[in-house]
């Protein structure tokens, strides 16, 4: 089939009408060659920075950049990002600029398999992570978020000089993973302008590139009269350089509104059939309420219990434990136990549980989101600051002396309790998403008892909620010395 | 999906040329006064462990090899949570003689903290000693 007559094919998303492209300043901007280029270098220079205080500097992780910027300000500065535009962090992403570079020296020439592109490997990797993080504290290790950060430009070197298009972004990357589900929140998404213009468009540079100007297209694999939303979209812009109709949007959109839609989309398919999307979307829910505990003060007294009950004296099989309850058995549960009760209730029905899971797996994207920023933004709420006195010590630690003043301890941000209703408000807004979602899918699929149908999955979402609003609630414990700490 | 072609731009050489200069930096710090590294730093905490929320009183002791107590130093403690983003304690400790500090600590949070006790001698030598402390509850 070609590219024409799959435009054809598929229902055209509707053209949305705010378009970012066209704003003064910032639409000039966007629109610039080199727009993602000069955000790239800038954080590259960021990233730099912390990498080397990281590695040579002071070891103590509140003295340190490495420690502060990634943990404190790159994960609150990304959810806040997402929630008011969309995936702008991939935008601005070093790894895929050094990848460039290493591209120039020698180009990919493998596909990644079929058979792997799919989420699975990206989800393990998440886990990975989000487990990582939680076993060695690193949080509190400068070398050790470095060493992590350069990870992440070794393994986006060598997967993507291997394999052709964005094999690291699409199937691979945790933070990509994490962007995509988020970003279908976002209010923004990069959208066909004119669907008529797409109809009568011979060349689809917008994924075919223009070789002759050296500008690729859509590495991601997303064709765009055929995309909806942001699933997928790194917001490279390069479909907004490679189309020469100038027929692409960066268009204002109801954020959530693309976990409805169950048409075929590009790059994906449909939502209904994959697994794998619909396993990323519980992880991202569950994994951000399981981030969000693992700082709490009751986390280390169960992980003290499970260690005396398991007889373990080290960390790593008492979270192993915590991860497989916290990410497999506690979601299984849930989920099975809602797609039972809709599947009862809702007799005779088509879908088999599995299928009814995965068709409301996704209403807990908004949920989960609001469980990231209301955990990410509280970190950067209480500490955003303290990057001053972190500047002014490192530098003390480099020239010798005080060239910036003496450090300004003082220079935290808010304090935590006036914190918390900004958390609980972020709580609340992702659960009524979530709410919302689980209703509508119901509606959707069960137009004749939709009521019935979202019942359950409507108490999963309550139930969660109780566990958010508990968790942010407990004091918290910051440890940094393992389980013996 | 077509093989996708790198746009032009010399940020990798960037990358290295930053990182190359930071390393250098980092390498030519200088110009501070020695540490004096002879001088030992005992500590006692009370209670022990603290309890956030409530006053604590560390007690530091300076020595030199002979054991002989160090008088006249400038010390300031610096209290960091394990956690980047919290906010730290800052105090200057009082000389009670006899080589013994005290400063007045207030835990702001339960969990590990990071004691960084800093400062000059008479001599003009720095100080720089670090203290791992379990703060406990009841406070959030
Ligand atoms: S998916 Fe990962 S590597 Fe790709 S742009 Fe996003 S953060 Fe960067
Ligand atoms: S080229 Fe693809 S990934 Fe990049 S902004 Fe356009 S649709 Fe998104
Ligand atoms: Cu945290």
């Amino acid at each position: 089939m070609d590219a024409g007559s799959i435009i054809e094919s598929m229902s055209m998303p509707p053209a949305r009408q705010a378009d970012v492209l066209r704003w003064p300043v910032i639409g000039a901007f966007l629109r610039w060659r080199h727009a993602r280029t000069s955000l790239q270098l800038v954080v590259l220079l960021i990233t730099a920075t912390l990498v080397a205080h990281g590695l040579f500097g002071s070891q103590i992780g509140p003295r340190n950049l490495a420690t502060v910027v990634t943990w404190v300000h790159y994960r609150g500065l990304l959810v806040i990002a997402l929630l008011a535009a969309g995936n702008l962090f991939c935008t601005g992403c070093p790894f895929v600029l050094v990848r460039d570079v290493g591209r120039r020296v020698r180009q990919p020439w493998l596909r990644w398999p079929h058979r792997l592109r799919t989420k699975w490997i990206g989800i393990l990797l998440f886990v990975s992570v989000l487990f990582i993080y939680e076993l060695f504290d690193l949080w509190a290790l400068p070398r050790g978020t470095a060493l992590l950060v350069l990870a992440y430009f070794g393994a986006a070197l060598s997967v993507d000089l291997v394999f052709a298009g964005a094999t690291f972004c699409k199937y691979l990357c945790p933070i990509g993973q994490f962007n995509f589900v988020a970003s279908t929140v976002s209010p923004l998404a990069l959208q066909v302008r004119q669907p008529e213009t797409c109809r009568t468009c011979r060349t689809f540079d917008c994924i075919k590139g223009r070789p002759e100007t050296n500008q690729r297209g859509c590495e991601l694999g997303l064709f765009l009269p055929a995309k909806i939303g942001s699933l997928d979209c790194t917001f490279c812009l390069d479909c907004v350089q490679a189309c020469p109709h100038d027929n692409v949007a960066l268009a204002v959109g109801v954020p959530g509104a693309e976990l409805l839609d169950l048409r075929r989309r590009s790059g994906i398919g449909r939502l209904t059939e994959r697994w794998d999307v619909a396993t990323l979307t519980v992880l991202f829910a569950f994994g951000g309420l399981l981030n969000a505990f693992a700082m709490t003060a009751p986390v280390l007294d169960l992980e003290r219990w499970l260690a005396r009950v398991m007889g373990s004296t080290s960390e790593a099989p008492v979270l192993a434990v915590l991860f497989v309850v916290a990410l497999g058995a506690v979601p299984l549960a849930a989920l099975g136990g809602a797609a039972a009760v809709t599947r009862h209730l809702t007799r005779p029905t088509s879908y088999s549980v599995g299928q009814i899971a995965v068709r409301y797996a996704c209403a807990l994207v908004p949920f989960g989101f609001g469980v990231w920023l209301a955990h990410y933004g509280f970190h950067l709420l209480t500490g955003g600051l303290t990057i001053i006195p972190v500047a002014q010590s490192a530098i003390i630690e480099v020239v010798g002396w005080a060239a910036l003043g003496a450090p300004m301890w003082q220079w935290t941000g808010m304090q935590p309790g006036a914190v918390f209703p900004i958390q609980l408000g972020f709580i609340l807004l992702g659960s009524i998403g979530s709410l919302a979602l689980s209703y509508l899918i119901s509606e959707r699929d069960y137009p004749d008892r939709p009521v019935f149908a979202a019942a359950p999955w409507l108490g999963v979402v309550l139930v969660l909620a109780a566990a958010a609003v508990w968790i942010l609630s407990q004091p918290m414990e910051m440890r940094g010395l393992g389980l013996s700490g | 999906m077509p093989v996708g072609s790198p746009r032009p731009c010399d940020g990798g050489a960037c990358f290295l040329l930053i990182l190359a200069a930071a390393c250098c930096m980092v390498a030519a710090c200088s110009g501070r006064p020695a540490l004096a590294e002879d001088v030992t730093v005992e500590w006692t905490i009370r209670p022990r462990p603290p309890v956030a929320g409530t006053a604590a009183l560390a007690e530091l002791t300076l020595r030199d090899r002979a054991r002989r107590p160090v008088r006249g130093a400038r010390l300031q403690v610096e209290g960091h949570m394990a956690h980047p983003g919290m906010a730290p304690l800052v105090a200057t400790a009082a000389e009670r003689g006899d080589g013994v500090y005290q400063i007045l600590l207030r835990f702001t949070m339960r969990g590990n903290w990071i004691l960084l006790v800093t400062g000059k001698l008479p001599d003009g030598r720095r100080i720089d000693h670090r203290i791992d402390v379990n703060a406990t509850g009841p406070a959030g």
